[in-house]
């Protein structure tokens, strides 16, 4: 019942479209054998992650250092298996971009690249992909557990200071960035 | 004479037989095989998610490699990478096909700084549990021996909980409780009333919701609700070696710290009957030597006690230290692990909480004690739980991004709740640790072998605890409640094992009598987990405590006697 509401609203707010920080496409920090990502992937990578979580009246991913943040993950963190299942999530979009609108996915305009995003998101959940949830859990965490996702879209205290088991909502405010 | 006492190990119970033997005037040196750790200065609980190496993540090659078995815990990430050993660098070898998880730091404190901090009084049910059903030999103490020290190290140590008046979990000193949420009030209330027999209560917990005067004088100050506990706590607002018995025991003046020596062996002097040396290793530098004192404290923990005993061997002990009973190595115990559901919990959703409760929900045994077993198992379970709402990491199995997603997210979600079991495990002869005939550790010492599975018994308490908990989860009127775990986790993975060294009143058939002294050595006191006769339900840490104050004060008024 919600789920048309729910892709208008998004698809509307996607529209905002907004600056990127510094203007260029990130080229491949290189790590270990060779980049990681190569330059035409990392631009891939900010536009996906910048449709996942788009800025609003908050930042977004881009905002937030998203893109950069997987990157790193990926060179000092990742396995060579999961370096092959981002990448292979990122092809996987940019084929459906093709797919379904014959252009790549950075050329798209937000709205385009809201609706592939959207399905491809629904359809890789749906199935328990692990490559897929691997990735979007690395955009997730990049943004919540940034300092502007914690402090400023979500509720983060370093020290909370005193447990109060039962408030209301509107008193708390936003939900805890970290449990 | 260079000690009064030896004490080695700095976790819970060697950090508590320190200070009570510097409390009592004895000269102890205190040995720990790993590196030293300042509190404070080395934890990392003042960083932020976004100030974390990876996030708090451990590279992924690197946790395969070297930390293949401590990674499976909760608490590994890398803000703790610290308190663990590398796997790769402290193998140990388990027959084909039967697992065992040994978890573990090697470092000042040991376990204290990573425990989960839950302290629970085992009770005469328990101490009487072998004598009465026949697992197992007798405990040589009940809990009227134990009571009076449960008191001591409640009120040092600091333990927040609810007094329930319950006789299987006996009441304790407590500072004042944290509260249960919502969702576990509405819980409570709806068990309480379908199973008269259950009770649901918060958890206790070695946090400081009001310290003492005693507390503040050890630099300890009230629990921050920050919840990054197995980083280390600079506030002291939880117990452990490093922020309570360590720092009593150094102002006293008479504690004498040695990190980074690994205890080899014991001598034993057959014609006095005593040990009388310690031999040790250095870390560092792979060089012997030996500390003599009048008395010595074994608090390495379960695995590594039977280790130096069994290595111990003398004409007098060809089998290993201690062991004339054969029982050194046999009987380990961990509790039942791997048992649980989850469920939704309906409504609420105006409300929330503050701040990041550092323990959940306890519901005491009720098997075998306030309900009939049938008699188709004997002993019990508990369960811990909580109700939560969870935050963006649900949007990683619900479909949905974008701004759309963004707002969802901004309120936590529905309310869930979930049940953890916790299940006796009955000793069993052949659930032990040997040594390997040749191969050697790093250090020299001989590889352990550890070979330890569950029983019949084990597995029915855990499949009726696991039905259980999802049957709560419907009858509290939870929504698409199912099982948390397809089977049970390896013994060992619940972190509690014990039982390698047991208490007994019979010489031929237990290693320690009734004051966890070595029945053959009176200077040998073994106050670790090894030491537990049967391993209740409850975690044990707290029973740690008690026994190794007790021990240490019946050491220190017999050698104030001359009698030792």
């Amino acid at each position: 019942m919600l789920a048309g509401a729910v892709f208008l609203l998004g698809g509307a707010a996607a529209l905002m479209r907004f600056s990127r920080p510094g203007g260029g496409n990130g080229g491949g920090k290189s790590v270990g054998d060779g980049p990681v990502l190569s330059a035409e992937q990392f631009a891939l990578l900010e536009q996906v992650s910048d449709t996942m979580v788009p800025a609003t009246d908050t930042t977004g991913a881009i905002g937030a250092g998203v893109p950069e943040f997987i990157r790193e993950m990926l060179g000092q963190w990742g396995s060579a298996g999961t370096r092959e299942d981002i990448v292979s999530v990122l092809e996987a979009i940019q084929q459906q971009a093709w797919k379904r609108f014959g252009m790549d996915f950075q050329e798209m305009p937000p709205d385009r690249r809201l609706a592939v995003m959207k399905d491809f998101d629904a359809a890789r959940i749906g199935s328990h992909d692990g490559p897929y949830r691997k990735f979007k859990w690395l955009v997730l965490i990049g943004y919540y557990h940034s300092e502007a996702g914690a402090t400023h879209e979500l509720r983060f205290e370093l020290v909370p200071g005193a447990w109060r088991a039962c408030l209301p909502l509107t008193e708390v405010g936003r939900a805890s960035a970290f449990y | 004479m260079d000690f009064d006492a030896i004490v080695i190990g700095s976790g819970i119970s060697g950090g508590w037989a320190a200070k009570e033997l510097c409390e009592r005037g004895l000269r102890t040196l205190l040995i720990e095989r790993g590196r030293h750790v300042r509190h404070k200065e080395d934890y990392q609980d003042f960083s932020s998610p976004w100030e974390l190496n990876n996030r708090g993540q451990v590279p992924e090659d690197e946790a395969r490699r070297d930390y293949a078995i401590q990674s499976t815990s909760y608490a590994f990430n890398s803000a703790t990478q610290a308190w663990w050993v590398k796997d790769s660098e402290h193998p140990y070898l388990t027959p084909e096909g039967r697992e065992f998880h040994w978890l573990r730091g090697y470092h000042l404190g040991g376990r204290s700084l990573t425990w989960a901090r839950q302290t629970y009084r085992l009770s005469d049910l328990d101490f009487s549990a072998n004598k009465k059903d026949g697992h197992g030999v007798d405990w040589p103490i009940r809990y009227a021996d134990l009571s009076p020290w449960y008191d001591h190290v409640e009120t040092f140590a600091g333990i927040s909980g609810n007094s329930e008046g319950l006789e299987q979990l006996p009441d304790g000193r407590f500072l004042k409780p944290m509260d249960l949420n919502c969702a576990e009030l509405d819980f409570k209330r709806k068990i309480e009333a379908r199973h008269p027999s259950r009770r649901v209560t918060i958890g206790r917990c070695a946090h400081l919701t009001e310290p003492t005067a005693e507390h503040i004088a050890l630099g300890r100050g009230p629990c921050q609700l920050r919840a990054v506990c197995e980083r280390g706590c600079g506030y002291g607002g939880y117990f452990s070696t490093l922020s309570a018995t360590l720092p009593a025991a150094e102002r006293t003046g008479n504690l004498t710290l040695v990190t980074d020596a690994i205890v080899e062996s014991l001598d034993y002097d057959p014609g006095k009957r005593r040990i009388s040396s310690v031999r040790v290793i250095d870390a560092k530098t792979n060089e012997r030597r030996s500390y003599q004192a009048r008395v010595v404290f074994l608090c390495a923990s379960t695995i590594p006690t039977a280790q130096v005993l069994l290595n111990s061997r003398s004409e007098y002990f060809p089998n290993g230290l201690a062991n004339r009973s054969d029982q050194v190595g046999r009987n380990l115990m961990d509790h039942v692990h791997g048992i649980g559901a989850i469920g939704s919990v309906p409504g609420f959703l105006d409300r929330y909480y503050y701040g990041r409760r550092p323990t959940g929900i306890y519901i005491p045994r009720y098997a075998n004690v306030t309900e009939d077993g049938r008699g188709e198992y004997t002993r019990g379970w508990a369960f811990q739980g909580k109700g939560e709402r969870p935050s963006w990491d649900r949007a990683l199995d619900t479909p949905g991004i974008g701004a759309q997603m963004k707002q969802q997210l901004r309120e936590p979600g529905p309310w869930q709740m979930v049940l953890f079991g916790f299940a006796e495990m009955l000793p069993r002869a052949d659930n032990r640790v040997t040594l390997h005939e040749s191969r050697k550790d790093s250090s020299g010492l001989p590889l352990l072998h550890i070979d330890c599975t569950f029983g019949d018994n084990d597995r029915k308490l855990a499949a009726e605890a696991d039905r259980d908990a999802s049957a709560m989860l419907v009858a509290a009127g939870c929504t698409n409640v199912r099982k948390l775990f397809p089977q049970l986790k390896p013994p060992g993975a619940c972190v509690h094992e014990m039982g390698t060294a047991r208490m007994g009143l019979d010489p031929a058939t237990s290693v320690l009598n009734g004051h966890n002294q070595a029945h053959d050595i009176p200077n040998l006191f073994i106050t670790d987990g090894s030491c537990m006769t049967s391993s209740s339900c409850v975690n044990p840490s707290l029973t740690y405590m008690a026994l190794s104050a007790r021990a240490a004060h019946y050491a220190a008024d017999r050698l104030s006697t001359g009698e030792l």
